[in-house]
């Protein structure tokens, strides 16, 4: 009646191989995650097809929130320095009124004449604010300019 | 200079290899569980939290002179007025305007384009409206490959012009 229990054979798998690829995968995605920086305030990107990339470097962005308030940032430190001054350096954006913003588009500028301008506005922001920022763009001579929309998947 | 300096080494070695019995190396072993456990806890963070897709932009050129006026002629014209609340009225030239679907425009678009060639586009968007309409507008102006469009502002004789169509 008893069984005689088997022995049970000695199972050795090799891990190495499946570790080395986990460690290679965790740094490719520890080098290449870039968190989302902060923003003075939440936006909700309309979805279009547009095809281009956003760029990262030299841009200045003026945000358009929900509630139709104006913010206006640059990515460079030391420009965000010179237009926010020094206390508001580490801050991504300023709120800002429409007088002041036609000031700094144009300062922003003479410092970094290579600034590509990049309009974000929530998707329910009213279209007031925004039709006055295209004006302005208008005015301070700004023709060309990005609107940063997420894609729309269909 | 490594080059020589090893090589000095390792022959230094072999001597001494000859002389000594080689020690017998104390096998250390360290349990990985733990570490690879780890690792593999944050790779999961690392991939979950990653996202690739970078927003997309829209590219807009505007006229340089506000005050740049361009004459066209009526037939070539073709208005689209955007309400508040996100309907869209079309008409030619100085004819009343007709109630269009949003999901129709990208045809209608291509269509009248085909139709006349020369055919400019003005996009008038309500300021109580939502900034998305203007996203919309771009969008399908885009689609349908219209060349050549324009923003204005919505004054009050298309706002007559809407309720007028509304009313038909």
């Amino acid at each position: 009646m008893p069984k005689i229990k088997k022995k049970r054979l000695g199972f050795k798998l090799d891990m190495t191989p499946m570790v080395d690829v986990a460690m290679l995968l965790l740094t490719f995605f520890m080098m290449t995650t870039q968190f989302r920086p902060e923003e003075a305030t939440a936006i909700d990107l309309p979805a279009s097809h547009a095809p281009y990339k956003m760029p990262e470097t030299d841009i200045m962005v003026v945000t358009v929130n929900k509630e139709g308030r104006t913010f206006m940032g640059v990515d460079a430190q030391a420009l965000r320095a010179q237009l926010f001054g020094e206390a508001n350096k580490l801050r991504p954006s300023m709120e800002v009124d429409r007088d002041a913003l036609r000031e700094l588009l144009i300062q922003a500028r003479i410092s970094n004449p290579k600034l590509r301008t990049l309009v974000k506005a929530d998707k329910d922001a009213p279209y007031g604010p925004v039709e006055d920022i295209l004006n302005i763009l208008r005015q301070v001579k700004i023709t060309r300019f990005n609107l940063v929309t997420e894609l729309e998947r269909n | 200079m490594a080059a020589l300096e090893s090589g000095g080494e390792s022959k230094s070695h072999a001597r001494a290899g000859k002389k000594h019995k080689k020690k017998h190396r104390i096998s250390i072993r360290i349990d990985m569980t733990p570490m690879v456990d780890v690792a593999f806890l944050l790779l999961t963070f690392f991939m979950l939290t990653t996202y690739f897709s970078k927003p997309q932009t829209m590219e807009l050129n505007l006229p340089a002179d506000e005050k740049a006026q361009v004459e066209v002629a009526e037939s070539n014209l073709l208005t689209l007025r955007v309400t508040p609340d996100g309907e869209i009225f079309w008409n030619t030239g100085m004819e009343p305007a007709h109630w269009i679907e949003v999901k129709d425009l990208r045809k209608f678009l291509v269509d009248k384009n085909k139709e006349n060639p020369k055919l400019i586009t003005l996009v008038k968007i309500d300021r109580e409206g939502k900034y998305r309409m203007l996203i919309k507008m771009m969008d399908e102006i885009a689609i349908a490959a219209v060349q050549r469009f324009s923003l204005a502002p919505m004054t009050e004789y298309d706002k007559r012009q809407v309720q007028k169509a509304r009313a038909s």
